[in-house]
């Protein structure tokens, strides 16, 4: 019952702390400007990529259609989504260290792994809350103002053109993939918040491990080669073999069981590291 | 059902190579209001966040209430309300809100009607759905002290309550400290570096020094209650006569402190006599205070 009561309050606390809404107004901001430029000007950009294909293929119908500006928008955003659920979640133990409430709490009969596990409980909600608001944003809108479509998918392979029937569930399976992507971040950050005082320094530490992840799954080099498809950061793009034909259900499950590995890696470390800490603060 | 409510024994913690407590014991009792005293440093907050399992502790043992802490934790926080070191709470949240939350996780959460109570009860009436970021430090330290009644603990646990607090709200807690004692019969544990607040509420207490418990009692036997030290003020040419009168009787000492004040121990019972004496032998008698021998006796101690 206490774990319940825990996880309302993290949830009650995160619904009240102004910062959680930075998350959603950005994402609202970002995709507003996004669509208002394709609107004014998308035409042109897809003509600068379909031009290479018109000697061969000749496109019909409307290609700039709201189910490929939701896949633009996924394209541009997805990496930027991270460092909005570290705001929060990189606060939400290190931040009660900062404000003292962390004391306060820890005088109370719950169980510091409780205490822990209501906050990623809470963390992980709402990051499926931004999740779901960037699906609202980039395909709701998205097929509001431009319409459905078949979509144009250009990638390593070639191009993929999907028929408008068979995209809404592929959108399903990749904002499942990548919640869990960012899930994983939600989880770096909380463990990266246990071995913090302040609430700055989980949240730069989170999206430095990122960058630096990005950096070496992006380097081609040898030397990285056994280690880069175990890095989480090299399944965050997971969700676009959804839009593949046909789709790598192998690649998807393995990519699925190395984010789920990470993230029982960090609760792992997060409970024995909490376990262990002295509330000096 | 034991009257123990808190034996610690052999306490220690260090931080790093820092050691912060190296043998503290202490034994507090059903009903006992306990004052933890000491410098700066000494140990006391870390002992008391050893008690509530914030810090875990290198070694000695810890029993609340006659149960271990380290296996029994949740079970006796339960019968625990705590305070320590200043108020924090979530600035972006109303009073109400605040306690609601810290009550639904004590293990009792209390009804909306019983945090109103307690928020009148402790004199922040008509403040409930104000933002804390807003309030002074007092109302903090009264919304904290609400947060450590609200599930009517056992035992109260309260860190340097009057810290930062203006005359009055000092007084207040003091009394409130009291009134917990008398009325409710609750156990209280602070730490304060007033002494004389620890003489006037305590009647039992541990002076800690260099993170070791050095002296740990009841505080009418430390201070060896039944002498007296008071503070005489006279004229300056009657000075030496009014000693000289004091000096007669059994076991008193006398020292001149100012040029016009003389400080005298004495059997508490003699001093009505002497004062009549004082008076029939023409010393006038401007004032006679009685002072705090706590302050004396810990500073004697700390110096040894």
């Amino acid at each position: 019952m206490i774990f319940f009561h825990s996880t309302r309050n993290e949830l009650i606390k995160i619904a009240l702390k102004p910062r959680s809404y930075l998350g959603l107004a950005a994402i609202t901001g970002l995709v507003g400007i996004i669509l208002f430029a394709l609107m004014a000007d998308g035409m042109s950009m897809i003509s600068f990529v379909t031009a290479s294909f018109e000697q061969t293929l000749r496109f019909e119908g409307k290609v700039l259609n709201g189910n490929l500006v939701a896949f633009i928008i996924l394209q541009m955003l997805i990496v930027h989504i991270p460092l909005l659920v570290a705001l929060v979640t990189g606060d939400l133990i290190s931040g009660e260290a900062a404000m003292g409430t962390l004391r306060m709490l820890m005088t109370k009969p719950i169980t510091r792994t409780q205490l822990l596990m209501s906050k990623f409980l809470a963390g992980g909600i709402y990051t499926f809350l931004i999740v779901l608001w960037l699906g609202f944003m980039a395909v709701g809108i998205g097929r509001f103002l431009f319409g459905p479509g078949d979509l144009m998918v250009l990638n390593s392979d070639g191009l993929v053109i999907l028929q408008e029937g068979d995209i809404i569930w592929r959108y399903m399976g990749a904002f499942c993939v990548a919640f869990l992507a960012l899930l994983t971040i939600s989880s770096l950050s909380i463990c990266l918040s246990c071995f913090s005082d302040n609430s700055i320094g989980p949240i730069v530490s989170t999206m430095a491990i990122i960058l630096l992840f990005t950096i070496i799954g992006t380097l081609d080099v040898p030397v990285f080669d056994t280690i880069r498809p175990l890095l989480f950061t090299t399944h965050m793009a997971a969700w676009r073999s959804f839009f593949e034909d046909p789709i790598p259900w192998q690649q998807i499950k393995e990519s699925i069981g190395i984010l789920v590995a990470h993230n029982v890696l960090f609760i792992g470390v997060s409970v024995l590291t909490f376990h262990r800490k002295d509330i000096t603060v | 059902m034991s009257d123990s409510i808190i034996s610690i024994q052999h306490l220690a913690k260090n931080f790093g190579s820092f050691q912060a407590v190296r043998d503290v014991n202490i034994q507090v009792n059903r009903g006992d209001v306990y004052g933890f005293l000491g410098p700066n440093g000494a140990g006391k907050s870390t002992t008391m966040r050893c008690m509530l399992s914030l810090i875990k502790p290198d070694a000695g043992d810890i029993s609340l209430f006659g149960l271990p802490l380290a296996s029994n934790r949740t079970q006796i926080l339960r019968r625990v309300g705590s305070l320590i070191e200043k108020p924090d709470f979530y600035k972006f949240l109303s009073a109400y809100r605040n306690l609601d939350l810290f009550s639904r996780i004590s293990g009792a959460p209390s009804t909306k009607k019983e945090i109103y109570q307690m928020l009148e009860f402790v004199g922040l009436e008509g403040r409930e759905k104000d933002q804390v970021g807003g309030f002074s430090h007092g109302m903090r330290q009264r919304l904290g002290i609400a947060q450590t009644l609200l599930h009517n603990p056992d035992l109260i646990v309260l860190d340097e309550p009057t810290t930062g607090l203006d005359p009055q709200g000092i007084i207040d807690m003091r009394n409130l400290i009291l009134r917990l004692k008398n009325e409710q019969q609750k156990t209280i544990v602070f730490s304060s570096h007033n002494l004389s607040e620890v003489e006037i509420i305590c009647n039992r207490m541990v002076i800690i020094h260099q993170g070791k418990s050095v002296v740990e009692g009841n505080v009418k036997e430390l201070l060896n209650e039944e002498d007296q030290i008071i503070r005489i003020q006279t004229q300056e040419d009657a000075i030496t006569k009014g000693m000289a009168i004091v000096e007669k009787y059994p076991n008193a000492h006398v020292k001149k402190i100012g040029s016009d004040t003389i400080e005298v121990t004495l059997q508490k019972e003699l001093i009505p006599e002497v004062n009549r004496q004082l008076i029939e032998a023409g010393v006038p008698i401007f004032s006679i205070e009685s002072k705090r021998k706590l302050e004396d006796y810990f500073i004697n101690l700390l110096a040894s």
